[in-house]
């Protein structure tokens, strides 16, 4: 509670010199960016997109209620200051007076109020409207205006750090063609408008989106004048067209690339942190799989160092639990589990299991014969790689992998619904949350559900719950902590890796930090030098 | 042009234009068949990750019919009014997002169709006429190589030429592209499926065998006996038919080439659209597309029908 009352103090300091003009901090305006991505945008808007193109674009596009800074730190933004009721149930949130929207053509520029939160949240609750942020916002009770410019949020039962659910972005109530409820055929969802720091100006017919500096943004006009997002159908074409400046920046470059890009002096490497990781997840309802020493026996027959550096040219970090790394709840002082093929075989022996005349090992006649399946994905080169050295290295130690390449959807039936598989690989992108409650707890075992493998066990349940009751922050981080140990113990996945993720743009953009998933949070600060414009 | 050459042509239009329909209603059927057996859903793409209580709604919300006569017959009922749908990944009409990347593909293909004339005749008709020399004979080899080598790899060796030989970067990404001369770069993809699409070699073998063959019919030396122009005489028969067949048998799989030449210059055209949409299982884009697709070929088939006709006026009674 303490923690949430200082960030309102500190608000109301901040929005009192802060107003709608040129930043006034030195730094040149003008310039235009062009940047690549892998794939063309579907929709834009903020409640029907679902992928991270469209994301980064809508970070740039849209506002929340508050924000998240470069320290992860939650920080005003369309709301000015906030206050919590003492049961955490209700929260009022005060908003700016001075957010106007986009304009559209040859309209003047609407003002925001409350009306828009209170429309933007029965827009993305109606039950026609298809988004993915319906189940993460399923905690608030009702949202009501109590002013123009004050709203009140009250939640069907307090949970810990709320307020950053709270970045959801806010749309216009003047926006979507069909004030009932949002579809991607509304043309809103193409052509949308925001209060953000870039107005988007057209998608043209190849696919290329155009974004221009909102005068009007309310922390300040933004440096660079002009975004282009550029679509891309080849991740090496890709590396090419920055060489030749056909582009200024790719958000994510693609592992191969790095040493080309790595080389040329024009260009900054920047890392940024993603919230994933990648995992080979076992199925329990396998009775083989069943065996806790099967598993580490797995874990350590497989050098993940090794294919770290051989398949993604040593860029990530090797991890032990079930917690995106650099999250707070991830464990530091439990370690990986090293390479250790001779413990494996012993582990083997000690489970029962004996070489057969084919060298695969046998227990009372039956084989330690397991399948594999591996979704093909837009790039699966580097995954195919690792499953073969994860078939090798299995190999060795006697245990034998039948990999099946999988259509995505038909690799989700499988492993998602019909729990058709003995080993799976795969990865997950966390949002800033850290909640692992839908992966490993019992109660999310079942159709369409995350725990596929059908991992159960009370402690890890009981723990999960705890965790999600406690309000205080540092008791949650206890709780996760022992999480992280007993998983990493019971090895319900082979733990892999979390890879950096790279963007490379010219050295022309200066001043550039980079969101880890949103990407363009911190954007309206990036500005070109006046003599590198042209 | 007398009415004489004219009815043959329409008698034969007549007759294959209902053909073409039921051809077309055909694919749709097919089409439809695989993508309802195929597994995944169309919804997927916009229900990824959410509860199944959510995807029973929305489905609702969205009205798709239960069954699969149903969807198929709410779609076919659709399309004869013109109503071709919307995309379920983009919420865009599908029919004018075809026409706008259909162009392209037009653009691309019929311009890698005249290079590969623009190359092979020379050669073959020289071949015909003068007998294996070594220069036919070397050109000839050469496009047996160019037409076995694979699109796409083919496609990034000159991309790669065109980079690290000439400093230029041959693709063009949309409108905003400023480079000089950039209208230059539309010649490459089109170069490359125009070389190594595989119809080069064809066209050669074709035309060089054809007009060998009609050059040695007796008409031929009656012709010229007669001191009259011998090629007036070859030309449609030895020429044009052979010519008009070919291509019409290739367009399928210039279309095919299409897709990945497509896919690797960047070219906005209906072949990424396609590889998308099957990518996504966006049912309304994949079912334009086939048609779209098949009614290009069938255009192909008709041309070289109407040629044939008007060639030989008998064959339209047949």
């Amino acid at each position: 509670m303490k923690r949430f009352l200082s960030i309102a103090l500190l608000a109301l300091a901040t929005c009192a010199a802060a107003h709608a003009a040129p930043k006034n901090d030195g730094r040149p305006d003008g310039g235009l960016l062009n940047y690549s991505e892998f794939g063309r945008t579907a929709t834009v808007d903020p409640i029907t997109s679902n992928e991270t193109i469209s994301l980064r674009i809508t970070e740039l596009v849209f506002n929340g209620l508050v924000g998240i800074d470069e320290k992860q730190e939650i920080v005003p933004e369309l709301a000015e200051r906030w206050e919590v009721s003492k049961d955490g149930r209700t929260f009022t949130f005060f908003l700016r007076k001075d957010v106007k929207w986009h304009p559209r053509e040859g309209e003047e520029p609407r003002p925001f109020t409350a009306d828009d939160v209170v429309f933007t949240w029965n827009i993305m609750m109606n039950p026609r409207t298809i988004t993915p942020l319906k189940v993460r916002y399923e905690f608030i009770e009702k949202v009501q205006k109590t002013g123009d410019y004050t709203v009140v949020f009250t939640l069907k039962r307090p949970i810990l750090n709320a307020l950053a659910k709270f970045t959801f972005k806010v749309i216009p109530r003047h926006g979507p063609a069909n004030p009932e409820y949002l579809t991607r055929e509304d043309p809103f969802a193409r052509a949308p408008i925001g209060t953000g720091p870039y107005m988007l100006k057209t998608i043209t017919g190849d696919g290329e989106v155009v974004l221009l500096s909102n005068p009007d943004y309310f922390k300040g006009k933004a440096h660079i004048d002009k975004f282009i997002a550029k679509p891309f159908a080849d991740q090496n074409i890709m590396a090419q067209a920055l060489m030749f400046n056909a582009v200024d920046m790719i958000v994510l470059v693609n592992p191969r690339n790095l040493p080309e890009v790595q080389g040329d002096k024009r260009f900054v490497l920047q890392p940024y942190n993603a919230l994933s990781y990648s995992f080979f997840g076992y199925n329990m309802r396998n009775p083989l799989l069943s065996d806790r020493r099967v598993r580490e026996a797995i874990a350590e027959a497989i050098n993940r160092q090794e294919m770290l550096n051989s398949f993604f040219n040593g860029q990530g970090t090797l991890i032990s639990g079930p917690f995106a790394p650099g999250s707070w709840a991830y464990n530091l002082d439990v370690k990986p589990l090293p390479f250790n093929p001779e413990r494996a075989r012993s582990l083997l022996a000690e489970a029962g299991y004996k070489a057969g005349a084919d060298g695969v090992m046998e227990k009372d006649g039956k084989k330690l014969a397991l399948s594999l399946k591996v979704p093909i994905e837009k790039e699966s080169e580097a995954v195919k790689r690792v499953v073969l050295a994860f078939q090798n290295y299995l190999k060795s130690v006697g245990i034998a992998i039948n990999v099946e390449f999988k259509e995505w959807q038909a690799w989700k039936e499988d492993v998602f619904l019909e729990h058709n598989f003995d080993i799976m690989f795969a990865s997950w992108v966390f949002d800033d949350s850290a909640d692992i409650s839908s992966l490993f707890h019992s109660a999310e075992i079942g159709d369409w559900k995350n725990n596929f493998g059908g991992y159960s066990n009370p402690e890890v349940d009981a723990l999960i719950v705890e965790s999600k009751l406690t309000l205080d922050f540092e008791k949650r981080r206890t709780i996760n902590r022992k999480l992280h140990a007993i998983l990493a113990e019971e090895q319900p996945y082979a733990f892999l890796w979390t890879l950096t993720n790279y963007s490379a743009y010219h050295r022309k953009v200066r001043r550039v930090q980079i969101h880890p998933y949103k990407f363009f949070s911190f954007a309206d600060e990036w500005f070109i030098p006046v003599s590198e414009q042209k | 042009m007398k009415l004489s050459a004219i009815l043959p042509v329409a008698r034969v239009l007549r007759r294959e234009l209902a053909v073409t329909a039921l051809l077309l209603l055909g694919v749709s059927v097919v089409v439809f068949a695989v993508l309802y057996l195929a597994p995944g859903d169309p919804l997927n793409v916009l229900l990824e990750g959410q509860s199944p209580r959510a995807q029973l709604a929305a489905r609702e919300a969205l009205g798709v019919p239960h069954t699969w006569y149903g969807r198929y017959g709410t779609w076919l009922a659709k399309v004869l009014q013109g109503n071709f749908g919307n995309s379920i990944r983009t919420g865009l009409p599908v029919l004018p997002e075809l026409a706008r990347v259909g162009v392209n593909t037009l653009v691309l293909t019929l311009g890698s169709l005249l290079l590969t004339l623009v190359i092979a005749v020379p050669i073959a008709v020289h071949a015909a006429v003068n007998g294996d020399t070594a220069g036919n004979t070397a050109a000839t080899v050469a496009a047996y190589v160019l037409s076995a080598v694979p699109v796409f790899w083919f496609g990034y060796i000159v991309v790669y030429v065109f980079i690290h030989w000439f400093g230029m970067f041959p693709l063009i990404s949309g409108a905003a592209t400023k480079q000089p001369h950039a209208w230059l770069y539309f010649l490459v993809p089109i170069f490359v499926l125009g070389t190594a699409s595989g119809t080069l070699a064809e066209l050669i073998r074709h035309l060089r065998e054809e007009l060998s063959r009609v050059l040695a019919e007796d008409y031929i030396r009656t012709a010229r006996a007669k001191g009259a122009a011998v090629w007036r005489h070859a030309f449609k028969e030895g020429f044009l038919i052979p010519v008009t067949e070919i291509m019409s048998a290739k367009i399928p799989f210039l279309l095919g080439g299409a897709v990945i030449v497509e896919q690797v210059f960047n070219w906005p055209g209906m072949g990424r659209m396609a590889w998308q949409a099957a990518q996504d299982r966006d049912f309304p884009v994949i079912m334009g597309v086939a048609l779209v697709a098949a009614a290009f070929v069938r255009t192909g088939n008709l041309l070289q029908r109407v040629v044939f006709t008007m060639v030989n006026p008998r064959a339209s009674k047949e």
